[in-house]
């Protein structure tokens, strides 16, 4: 893969629904309301039940590795929560490499990767950066 | 003389001193062994991309409960429960996570025993358009048994 600082990533985008945030809340053993019961989360003030956190770091990291490839090791990996998403809402992740540190004699390369998710209306949700060990 | 009028919630000055008391504190605690099938859920539940040879990265720092849970009666109002604070003396506040930053050391396979070391690193009381609120920074060790380093955890709350 040719890679230099600026290249893009292959845009990501996924459309949460309630079901699935349910299966998330699910596998992970949460049970706050504000994620499934949309009553609750009215009575919150959000539009609809709400994208877990973990949820946006999980889409961000995805999108660096589904564009990455299967020989891509995440080594180090951060985001913050800007704003809140809901079931229903088309998430979209870009990313930009910011950094290629090559390592000839291991054969890999380390590729920084800056990225944000934003929603349909242009919204951040979150921003994100990913470090992935790659071969050279 | 001054008025005081942005009080800060009683629940809070609380949570604020008994947090103050346990910075540094490093706690440990056995979760339990990795399935297959969990993180193969996880992976589902997240719209992860197969093949899955071992956890999702996120996995082991997502999960907010190992064991069984506690009952349903057990449960505050908003479904959370005691263990989602992290093992923190945090009762009558909330906790809203606001990202992560993690060190991926070792892949997470089926079978692993897990092992969180689990510290708080600071607390700061700050004060918001919507009130007072506290800033926690945790920092969690996952590790195996053995004491192989899995993923390291640097993570904000906010805590209401």
């Amino acid at each position: 893969m040719d890679l230099a600082i600026g290249t893009p990533i292959t845009p990501y985008r996924v459309r949460p629904s309630t079901v699935g945030l349910f299966r998330f809340s699910a596998a992970t053993w949460n049970a706050h309301r504000v994620h499934y019961d949309a009553g609750h989360a009215a009575a919150e003030g959000y539009p609809g039940v709400l994208v877990q956190s973990h949820l946006h770091g999980c889409y961000l990291l995805d999108a660096v590795l589904a564009w990455a490839g299967p020989a891509a090791t995440p080594r180090r990996f951060s985001w913050q929560n800007r704003g809140i998403a809901v079931a229903g809402d088309v998430l979209t992740v870009t990313g930009t490499v910011t950094a290629v540190d090559d390592d000839p004699q291991g054969g890999r390369r380390s590729v920084t990767v800056q990225l944000t998710e934003h929603n349909q209306r242009g919204e951040l949700c979150a921003p994100g950066r990913a470090v992935v060990a790659m071969p050279l | 003389m001054a008025l005081d009028i942005e009080r800060t919630p009683p629940d809070l000055d609380r949570a604020y001193e008994r947090l103050r008391g346990e910075l540094d504190v490093e706690r440990h605690e056995r979760l339990g062994v990795v399935h297959a099938r969990d993180l193969e859920r996880f992976a589902v539940a997240a719209g992860t991309p197969a093949p899955w040879s071992s956890a999702p990265p996120l996995y082991v720092s997502s999960v907010m409960g190992w064991d069984v849970g506690p009952a349903e009666g057990e449960l505050r109002p908003d479904g959370s429960g005691v263990a989602e604070t992290r093992g923190l003396p945090l009762d009558g506040v909330r906790l809203m996570g606001a990202g992560q930053d993690l060190e991926l050391h070792e892949p997470v396979r089926a079978g692993t025993a897990v092992v969180v070391h689990t510290r708080l690193t600071d607390v700061r009381r700050k004060d918001g358009r919507s009130g007072a609120f506290l800033v926690l920074e945790v920092l969690r060790r996952f590790t195996d048994d053995g004491g192989r380093p899995l993923v390291t955890c640097r993570e904000s709350f906010i805590a209401r």
